[in-house]
């Protein structure tokens, strides 16, 4: 294995809370230009394990890799910088922002140095373009309409949306989507996935996909993590992954 | 000569020093979530350098004591009539200070933000709050006691930059202050309206989120504490200019961090034009309730001086309870016009 096809590799990265081991020794490989899933019944530490990765939380030992480079306790700004970006599975929107500021404000612009922020010339075609670029993502998540409503004034989906849209804004080497579509009816599920799979298979981007609902999942991605209990319990591809007898059992006792 | 009641000129002396030092204010708070508890901090710098940096500037070229004994009454008030004199005759010289000194305010003032924002990076809300309420009343409590700045208690006098216009001192005065109260407002609105704005009430909104889209939030409040700062200092500044004198006890927290914060409440936080109106609610209220208050002496069981501030404090507690979004709450902002952005979409 040549570490160099992997965007994200951790090792052994363990993460409790007082005497819950919420992330037990878990070692995964994100391949690059992949969509990777990471499934598991609740409570099995899928978000705590991006809490992990993304600098949200400190590690209690273990490491995670980004790139090539040990990312292990740095701050989320900075991971950000290098091309990491996740979204919340209790989507966090800025409320009193309207759908396309939270969009455009996922995305950085040399207007936000306040000493160029007074000369508007300075960051007017920038901004243009963003506000582009921010439509065109508002469009495939079915938010363009709301684009001039506070975020506090959205449903539960379309805040869902608006989560994946603000990650899909960046342009980051790799996005994780915690939950993405819990909630979304399938037809717009699948419509997202879709949109996902596509940004892919067009740039050099990948995505670790955090989600429950395997049936509508499974078809887009490429390969799979189950974890349960905080620890990773089986991997292989989606195939492998639906006839191995230990996820029918997992999900089957839950 | 009188073209214009007194009173009137006092009250757009005061909106504006207020406009300035609120909008300041609103900036921190409104738009970054920031708890300035201690907005008469960076007030109280510019009046400093205002009361204590021009006058010895000039004592020095003309050869006059300015060290510490400057700041002496048995001195001060001799040093600053003679060069008050000199600048009589020198307009040029006059403006020359002026400006001088109101950029030095707001540099020092930057200063004074970015020293207050090192706590910052460690303590949050009422942490942040209590510790810069704090230091606004340290170093209230230093100049007020420690002579050689700006006179202790005794104060000083201070140079005017607007003598050579004679008569006409006060309304010079008056309308210079009201012309750069009103470029400070265009100045905060710019800077609110561009994604510099956004970003802070990203940051206001959730500073989680903010962080894990890449913003470092200790710079960005390092930023605003900083830019606040500058332009609360300027308010001081010109409010010293204006009244000629400089006493630290001036400058209290009642009447330069809650009165502010007051203003803001009222007309709306977050929003710069909601502040204006606040401002000048509140002003006029407050100026004739100074001008009335001894025909309602027989009435209220209390000496009548304190009315403004029961006033201001009940008014708080008031908009607390029925309105905590202000006069003119805080609407969607766009950084480019609306319009624009319907024709960008079409395209
Ligand atoms: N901040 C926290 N403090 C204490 N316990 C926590 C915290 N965050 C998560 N946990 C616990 O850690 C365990 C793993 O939670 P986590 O949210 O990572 O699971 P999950 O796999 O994302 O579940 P779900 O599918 O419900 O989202 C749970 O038992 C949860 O209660
Ligand atoms: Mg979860």
């Amino acid at each position: 294995m040549n570490s160099n096809d992997y965007i994200l590799v951790t090792k052994e990265l363990t993460k409790s809370f007082g005497g819950l081991v919420a992330v037990n020794r878990v070692s995964i490989s994100v391949r690059k230009n992949s969509i990777t899933m990471l499934m598991g019944p609740n409570g099995a530490g899928k978000t705590t394990f991006v809490n992990v990765c993304t600098g949200v939380y400190r590690p209690d030992s273990g490491k995670v890799f980004f790139d090539g480079r040990d990312i292990t306790g740095l701050p989320p700004h900075e991971i950000y910088k290098l091309g990491f970006v996740r979204t919340f599975q209790i989507p966090i929107p800025f409320q009193s922002l309207t759908v396309l500021e939270n969009v455009l404000a996922a995305m950085n612009s040399v207007g936000e140095n306040p000493l160029i922020a007074v000369v508007k010339r300075r960051w007017v075609r920038v901004e243009e373009d963003m506000i582009e670029k921010a439509f065109k993502i508002m469009d495939t998540v079915g938010l363009s309409r709301f684009w001039d409503l506070p975020a506090y004034k959205l449903g539960a989906a379309q805040l869902k949306m608006l989560e994946v849209a603000r990650a899909l804004a960046v342009g980051a080497k790799l996005i994780a989507l915690d939950e993405p579509i819990g909630g979304v009816d399938p037809a717009y599920a699948n419509r997202i996935l879709t949109y996902v799979r596509d940004l892919k298979e067009r740039f050099d981007v990948t995505f670790l996909l955090i989600e429950h609902r395997i049936d509508i999942a499974l078809p887009y991605v490429d390969y799979v993590y189950v974890m349960d209990r905080g620890s990773v319990v089986v991997e292989g591809t989606p195939n492998e992954v639906v006839k191995n007898p230990k996820v029918i059992e997992i999900y089957i006792g839950e | 000569m009188e073209l214009i009641p007194p009173v009137i000129l006092y009250i757009l002396v005061d909106f504006s020093v207020y406009l300035i030092v609120t909008l300041s204010l609103n900036l921190e708070v409104g738009y970054a979530g920031l708890p300035q508890f201690g907005r008469v901090l960076a007030v109280l710098t510019g009046a400093l350098v205002a009361g204590a940096i021009p006058g010895r500037l000039l004592a020095l070229m003309y050869g006059l004591p300015y060290g510490p004994e400057y700041a002496f009454y048995e001195y001060n008030y001799k040093v600053v009539d003679t060069l008050n004199t000199i600048l009589e005759k020198n307009p040029l010289l006059s403006i020359t200070i002026f400006i001088f000194t109101l950029v030095l305010a707001m540099v020092l003032g930057a200063v004074i933000g970015y020293l207050t924002s090192k706590p910052a990076i460690r303590l949050r809300e009422a942490y942040l709050g209590i510790t810069l309420l704090a230091m606004g009343d340290v170093l209230m409590l230093i100049t007020y006691y420690y002579t050689p700045i700006i006179g202790g208690t005794t104060g000083v006098s201070v140079v005017d930059p607007f003598r050579w216009t004679g008569g006409a001192r006060f309304y010079v005065a008056t309308f210079t202050l009201l012309g750069i109260a009103l470029l400070t407002f265009l100045l905060i609105e710019r800077l609110t309206k561009s994604p510099y704005g956004r970003v802070l009430r990203a940051m206001r909104d959730s500073e989680l989120v903010i962080t894990v889209y890449g913003r470092d939030i200790v710079k960005l409040r390092t930023y605003t504490l900083m830019v606040g700062a500058a332009i609360a200092s300027l308010g001081g500044a010109l409010y010293t200019f204006y009244t000629g004198s400089c006493i630290a006890s001036t400058y209290t927290r009642v009447t330069w961090t809650f009165w502010p914060w007051a203003f803001m409440m009222l007309g709306g936080t977050g929003n710069n034009l909601g502040v204006m109106f606040g401002v000048l609610v509140f002003v006029i209220v407050k100026t004739l309730i100074v001008m009335y208050r001894g025909l309602l002496a027989p009435y209220v069981p209390f000496d009548p001086v304190w009315l403004e501030y029961t006033f201001v404090g009940m008014a708080i507690v008031l908009i607390a309870i029925f309105r905590p979004q202000g006069l003119i709450p805080e609407k969607p902002i766009f950084t480019i016009p609306r319009k624009k952005i319907e024709e960008l979409i079409k395209a």
